[in-house]
């Protein structure tokens, strides 16, 4: 069971938290022109990295809050956890 | 039954309690402390099974968790249980045992002819045949060979037993209470730190309680019991036996199963047979210790063989011989201590040891003890079936290839020691690379991964004074590191014998003419010529020699067989162990009871149950309740003998002609305030909702991204800042995070909070041309007239005192309401409008009339929002602005979204107005026409309209909007009908909603 | 080659198993290739032996990181089955189940295919009704399916929960009597041993390092044991997708999840069909060694790792206690993971790409075994011919674009949960 650092609580184990997939997906701006190829960027095409990916927690039985987690995905290391206002530095 | 085996002293057994036992129907007795296998030793019964693939004679193997052969079925105050070792099941008073895999009986198994036909049945026979003909493998070969392998019997009874969890965090975890696991709990315990120690078996102490050593002028039995005890006061350490650490997951976290009652007749009340320990370390030590190995020599399966370091420990541990004329056959010093323990208790060994002039501390002692050994020899084989009764042996050459010429020696059992193997199991599963160690021919712990560090013979150090000092060592570092405390323990004076170098010799060669299997996987039946076989076939990856040998995959895991395997591979192959590599390990490292994993959430605790505050009113007339998710919800109402279609028919009836009150406390809500609050729901849903007035619901569908419809509901503008929405019961959870989702990450800026409050409030739905008037009598202080409360408005109200909430929304496609209040005030306000409606005829109504109301008026739910539907299929393309943009907008341009003949929604009737259509039926044109029969679209929902007294239907249909008025079949070949229908509208009830505005 | 038979069985006995062939050979790579199938996996192997065997392409290499069949057809619960309700998905499947069938005698390697039906339990009308659309369409579609009651249901499965003491009662399941299991390791090996056979050359521990593509076109791939040039690629690698296809600088409509299996210690034959837990995510069966063959939901989270953890081992046997409670006495033996390759409409992609000459089979999610032979069939069509078969039609790339999604849960874009 991964232990994950929520940066409003604290160290927590997963079964708090749910999982929301890739962070990096930026989802475009609401009433703007974009390409059906952006959009499908944005809905369905993943890179689902071997190696570090950042990624969506939410601590839903904790806090609530949405947070992005930089984790190994062929290790589970996690280096890293942000607050969903803070920006990943890639 | 006299024990025969059983020494006149000796032994940690308490000799004061004689326990009593059956095995195989006989009554045998033991001594408390005895585990089944050393209890049956002691009585001289040394079959208790057979094997696998040839159903050759089994006996007892070793002592503990890497007995392969000694598996017995196990009953125990009732109850069965399969797959027991007998090596690790204590003994119990009233123990009943029975041999498994033979028939009729252990001692004649008429499955053993496939020990005959084993010539013909070598690794991957079953690939090679029973293809002819081609039905015959699933009829005929497949069966019988199903019932031939398998152990023991699973029953099928309900299991009465209760499992726990427990989560912990500590500061260090010590798997194994040897003199590593000891030594260095005990440094830890000193510096303050949160210890918690394992041990797997009953007693604590590991080798320490076997071997011949002395520590501080103690013996090592004494010493680890001083120890012990000192540890088990303090009140930092957990220190914890019959519990075994058996997968070392993620992040530190280890997982320990603790065995509270099989040691008992049975399992006191309120407590759990075995408890689930999930422990979170901040460090690990691993002091699992080391599984002696065997060699390899011809028949080394047949019962007496075993383990030297078994037979010492049923004499030192059990004062229990395993035989009275022992060989012992050794390629190092163990099989000396072995040797000098059957000595010392008046048993006469031989020892034969393939080294040529081993010289050492212990061998000397061996010889002052006068004890034959035979240097440079060998066991070829073991003879006898059921039992050794000789051995062949042989002198062997330096070279290890020839053999000399072949002696037959009497004795009774085999005492093999082929040197020791590291238990690395939990250190692999961390994710520590192993890595091959040339000198004990054995892989040990690489670096660690995760914050485990591996001590003594888990480590490959096998001298006592090296393990102790590195373990007190290293508890001292790692709890210094966490209690910054640094009370230094003084090292005791360790004596112990030292050893000689061991000899790298594994496998006897075969004697010219003579094919004596050599088995390495002694629970499978897997011999060295399965894997010559398997590698001559070019399954030449130790993963397919495994896989197709079956090598190691048996329910030891190949404890005692892997790293044989591993030899004789790159012996073949001629690559060094290391390039051969081994397969993975993976938990659990002993097999775990399904039952412990699981724990309390059995039954009907399995997920949890929701009710609503109105439940138990529901319950007390006659309520049929039915699973919405976690939510129970009443059904139906039952009169009389009313069954489901009579029941909800009268219902929904009643709402249609007078009123009816629905429990939809289930349904979400969530509460969301703040000056973006609109602006908010305006990108959630597809609608417009900025103008939406305080006091004012609206009707709103939520789209994935993807264009298909997440979930739809109605939200209510509280106040300037403060809606209330509601959700579907099913999609509740998920709306709540899918709105937190876009607050947090993609819109920050909007100032709005949303929090859910489903538990909040009660709701019940009023519905029927009555409602007003029962609402007039439910609020005698509001304004209900059409005027004061018209269609989708909102008013707080006064119900008796009890602040409530009173929307004018409707599902039913009534004039209808939906009153909220507290939770706690529910009961109460049902109560009210059941005692107050009595007068306009109320009845409760459940989900079904609920369905019935909704699909004869055209109203989606959860069968056709299946997430695999957009707006347009439900007729809700009305809803869709085109002003503003909103979530899953883009995708609605998708070209098989937006194509002309897109399904849709529509009304079905069975042209003759009689029969039922039953749902997941689907529409075709032609029902006779060859399959695969082309479908227009499917059922998917059905009631019996009470308006128009007939079945009607809803279905999504291809082509829909142009479909009204066609004649189709709808078909269930499932339900062997079919049925001509009508397409109609599926607004097949007041298609221009006057009612709910009435 | 050597022809498996009992009499080859007997023969070889007498000479004491000195002589069987090789089931395969360990060649090393020539430079170039008709054919360059990347993935030794199930797969992979059906597409090469289906190449040579349908389309008379014998100059193929299989090139494979690894060992064969050390991906998920070796590490599946070997369920075989076509109960789907979309009409791609079901009459790809059933034309699977056909070639199921033969399959023993076509490869002459037993693969202990064993049609002992799958049960669907459902536990509420809802759900019955559910099941009833997809058995209806299964129906429709030829193939067989049932619609049994509660005590129907009782009378196949007697091991099931029926007390009053349970969460979420039977109220009866959908079977599909043809589906069943098949021996997984079997299935690689039999199509590796006749591939190998016609001339395909199969190459372990072969890595892809990169790709040779040049206007728009491949010319070969680049690999740790040297530069193999072919005019068609085939990717075929399941849960490493996503790593080929960054080389190729390709981003697909796949994320790599992690999903858990277990067994239990072998007992005597207790259960002869494969059964689903409705009211969750579990799936079940006894292997022909006696392993009671478990597995039920992903860890939940993107993963390479072939390891898993216990949460989600603890979530799927409660389901599975919540339907069988007898599993409770059995053990947990061993436990593994595979790596799936998850598309974002849990259909998978059979389909050319955008790169002329490369070809794409991915996205089978956790069913990639019992499409083994469908999808190396309709594959080897697709390369050899260029173009897509009717039967793999649906399985196109750009179905994400076009909206032509085949969606059997509706569940949608999380993977995760799919």
């Amino acid at each position: 069971m991964l232990y994950i650092k929520c940066p409003h609580c604290g160290m927590r184990s997963q079964n708090e938290f749910s999982y929301g997939g890739d962070a990096t997906i930026k989802r475009p701006e609401l009433g703007k022109e974009i390409s059906d190829q952006d959009w499908d960027n944005f809905v369905y095409n993943r890179k689902s990295l071997r190696g570090k990916h950042w990624e969506l927690w939410q601590h839903i039985s904790g806090c609530r809050q949405w947070i992005k987690v930089e984790r190994d995905t062929a290790t589970h290391e996690i280096f890293n956890t942000l607050k969903a206002n803070e920006e990943i530095s890639l | 039954m006299t024990q025969n085996f059983r020494l006149e002293s000796g032994g940690l057994i308490n000799r004061g309690k004689k326990i009593s036992f059956k095995f195989n129907g006989k009554n045998y007795f033991g001594y408390e402390g005895d585990t089944l296998a050393s209890a049956l030793i002691a009585n001289g019964v040394h079959l208790i099974g057979r094997s696998f693939k040839y159903h050759r004679p089994r006996g007892f193997f070793g002592a503990g968790v890497d007995e392969p052969y000694a598996i017995v079925q196990l009953y125990r105050n009732g109850e069965t249980e399969p797959n027991i070792k007998a090596t690790e099941q204590e003994l119990f008073e009233g123990l009943e045992a029975k041999s498994v895999n033979c028939w009729p009986s252990v001692n004649f198994d008429v499955g053993a002819i496939n020990n005959f036909l084993k010539i013909f049945l070598p690794a991957g026979f079953y690939y090679k045949t029973f293809m002819w003909p081609k039905s015959f493998w699933y009829k005929i070969y497949e069966p019988f060979i199903r019932k031939a392998a398998g152990l023991g019997t699973a029953s099928i009874k309900h299991d009465k037993e209760r499992y726990e969890h427990k989560y912990e965090y500590c500061d260090l975890l010590i798997t194994g209470s040897g003199p590593s696991g000891l030594a260095s709990a005990y440094a830890a315990a000193k510096n303050g730190a949160k210890v918690i120690l394992a041990e797997d078996k009953s007693r604590f102490g590991g080798t320490l309680l076997t071997s011949d050593v002395n520590i501080g002028n103690q013996s090592g039995k004494e010493w680890a019991d001083s120890i012990v005890s000192e540890l088990k006061e303090m009140s930092n350490v957990t220190i914890k036996n019959r519990s075994q650490v058996f997968g070392y997951y993620d992040h530190n976290m280890l997982v320990m199963s603790e065995r509270i009652s099989d040691h008992l007749p049975k399992t006191k009340k309120y407590h759990p047979k075995q408890k689930l320990w999930y422990i979170r370390a901040k460090e690990v030590l691993i002091s699992s210790g080391s599984i002696e190995r065997p060699i390899v020599f011809g028949n080394n399966d047949t019962p007496g063989v075993m383990l030297s370091s078994a037979a010492k420990e049923y004499m030192k541990v059990y004062g229990v011989l395993v035989g009275k004329k022992p060989l012992i056959f050794t390629n190092n010093d163990s099989g000396y201590e072995t040797a000098i323990e059957f000595k010392k208790n008046g048993i006469n060994p031989i020892i034969l040891d393939t080294r040529k002039e081993p010289q050492s501390e212990i061998i000397d002692e061996a010889k002052n003890m006068n004890i034959n050994i035979k240097n440079s020899y060998v066991v070829v084989a073991a003879q006898g079936y059921k039992k050794v009764k000789s051995a062949d042996i042989a002198k062997i050459s330096d070279d290890k290839e020839k053999l000399g010429s072949i002696e037959n020696i009497d004795c009774d059992c085999i005492c093999v020691s082929g040197f020791w193997t590291p238990t690395i199991h939990l250190a692999s599963q961390s994710g520590n690379k192993t890595k091959f160690k040339e000198e004990i021919d054995a892989f040990v712990p690489g670096t660690s991964k995760q914050n485990e560090k591996t001590l003594g013979a888990a480590n490959g150090i096998f001298t006592l004074e090296e393990t102790l000092k590195d373990s007190f060592e290293q508890g001292n570092r790692l709890s210094k590191k966490i209690t910054n405390n640094d009370n230094k323990v003084s090292f005791p004076n360790v004596v112990e014998k030292k050893s000689a170098v061991h000899d790298k010799f594994w496998c006897v060669p075969l004697p010219k003419g003579k094919n004596y299997k050599r088995f390495l996987d002694f629970q499978n039946d897997v011999a060295v010529s399965d894997i010559e076989i398997a590698l001559k076939e070019g399954y030449r990856s130790i993963e397919h020699v495994k896989r197709y040998t079956t090598l190691g995959m048996a329910t030891d895991q190949g404890k005692t067989s892997n790293l044989n395997g591993l030899q004789l591979v790159s012996k073949i192959e001629n690559k060094v162990v290391p390039a051969v590599g081994h397969t993975t390990f993976r938990p659990p490292y002993t097999p775990v009871s399904i039952g412990a994993i699981v724990g309390r959430e059995v039954g009907k605790h399995s997920k949890p149950t929701r009710k609503s505050p109105m439940h138990s009113w529901h319950e007390k007339n006659n309520a049929v309740f039915v699973d919405a998710g976690v939510w129970l919800r009443p059904r139906y109402y039952k009169r009389g003998d009313e069954n489901l279609f009579e029941a909800s028919k009268r219902e929904a009836k009643n709402v249609r002609t007078n009123v009816g009150v629905c429990d939809v406390t289930t349904l979400g809500k969530i509460d969301i305030k703040g000056p973006d609050a609109a602006e908010l729901l305006n990108r959630v849903y597809t609608n417009a909702w900025l103008k939406l007035p305080i006091g004012k619901a609206r009707y709103g569908v939520m789209l994935r991204e993807d264009g298909i419809v997440m979930d739809d509901g109605t939200t209510t503008r509280i106040s300037e800042n403060h809606y209330h929405m509601t959700t579907t019961t099913a999609q509740a959870a998920n709306v709540l995070s899918h709105l937190e989702y876009y607050l947090q990450l993609v819109w920050p800026e909007l100032n709005v909070n949303v929090v859910s409050t489903t538990e909040q409030w009660a709701g019940a739905a009023i519905a029927g041309p009555k409602s007003r008037d029962l609402l007039k009598k439910l609020f005698p202080k509001s304004d209900v007239t059409n005027e004061g409360l018209p269609f989708m408005g909102y008013i707080e109200g006064d119900l008796f005192g009890v602040k409530a909430k009173i929307f004018r929304i409707s599902f039913s496609g009534e004039l209808a309401y939906e009153v909220n209040v507290e939770s706690d005030y529910g009961y109460f306000m049902w109560e009210k409008i059941i005692e107050i409606g009595e007068e306009f005829g109320i009845q409760p109504y459940g989900t079904e009339a609920l369905s019935t109301l909704r699909i004869e008026m055209g109203h989606v739910a959860g069968s056709e929002l299946d997430g695999r539907t957009i707006p347009y299929d439900n007729s809700l393309e009305g809803l869709l602005s085109k002003k503003k943009d909103f979530i899953g907008k883009r995708s609605l341009t998708r070209k098989a979204f937006a194509a002309e003949d897109r399904q849709k929604i529509v009304g079905v009737v069975p042209l003759d107005k009689k029969t039922s259509i039953p749902e997941g039926s689907h529409l075709v044109k032609d029902s006779n026409a060859p399959l695969p029969n082309p479908k227009l679209g499917y059922i998917s929902a059905s009631c019996w309209s009470v308006e128009h007294d007939n079945p009607f239907s809803l279905a999504i249909l291809k082509d829909g909007k142009n479909m009204i008025g066609k004649k189709l079949f709808v078909m269930s070949p499932l339900k062997n009908k079919v049925i001509p229908v009508e397409i109609v509208s599926s607004h097949y009830v007041d298609p221009k909603g006057e009612r709910v505005r009435s | 080659m050597q022809k498996y038979s009992v009499f080859s069985l007997v023969k070889n006995a007498l000479s004491n198993h000195e002589n069987w062939d090789l089931a395969w050979k360990d060649p090393t790579p020539k430079k170039e290739y008709d054919v360059v199938i990347i993935g030794g996996g199930g797969h992979g192997l059906a597409t090469a032996y289906y190449l040579a065997k349908e389309h008379n392409i014998t100059n193929v290499a299989i090139i494979e990181k690894g060992w064969i069949g050390g991906g998920n057809v070796g590490r599946n619960t070997t369920i075989i089955r076509s109960n789907y309700m979309h009409d791609d998905n079901a009459l790809f499947s059933e034309f699977g189940m056909d070639l199921w069938r033969r399959m023993s005698q076509d490869l002459n390697y037993n693969v202990m295919f064993s049609p002992r039906g799958i049960i669907n339990l459902a536990h509420s009308d809802a759900q019955m009704n559910t099941y009833a659309r997809r058995g209806n369409s299964m129906r429709l579609n030829g193939i067989d399916a049932v619609l049994l009651n509660r005590e129907e249901v009782k009378e196949i499965i007697p091991m099931a929960d029926f007390s009053d003491n349970v969460r979420f009662p039977i109220f009866g399941g959908l079977m599909q009597p043809s589906a069943g299991t098949a021996r997984h390791d079997a299935v690689a090996w039999g199509y590796a041993r006749q591939a190998d056979d016609m001339g395909v050359d199969i190459i372990q521990n072969c890595e892809v390092i990169g790709f040779d593509v040049s206007a728009g076109k491949i010319n070969g791939v680049r690999t740790s044991r040297g530069d193999i040039k072919a005019k068609k690629i085939g990717l075929c690698v399941a849960g490493s997708t996503n790593i080929l296809a960054e080389k190729l600088n390709m981003t697909l409509p796949i994320e790599t999840h992690l999903l858990q299996a277990c067994v239990s210690e072998p007992v005597k034959p207790v259960l002869d069909k494969v059964v689903t837990f409705g009211a969750g995510h579990f799936y079940i069966s006894q292997s022909d060694k006696g392993e009671m063959v478990m597995g039920g939901d992903l860890d939940g989270y993107n993963s390479y790792a072939q390891r898993g953890n216990l949460p989600t081992l603890q979530h799927v046997l409660t389901e599975g206690i919540a339907m069988m409670p007898f599993l409770s006495k059995l053990k947990m033996l061993r436990t593994w993971g595979g790596i799936m390759d998850m598309s974002m409409d849990g259909s998978p992609i059979i389909d050319k790409t955008h790169i002329e000459g490369l070809y794409l089979n991915c996205g089978w999610c956790y069913g990639g075994f019992k499409a083994t032979p469908a999808s190396g069939w309709t594959f080897a069509h697709t390369i050899a011919q260029d173009r897509v078969h009717e039967l793999n039609a649906g399985y196109s790339l750009n179905r994400f674009n076009t909206g032509h999604l085949l969606d059997e849960k509706g569940l949608g874009t999380k993977t995760w949960i799919s």
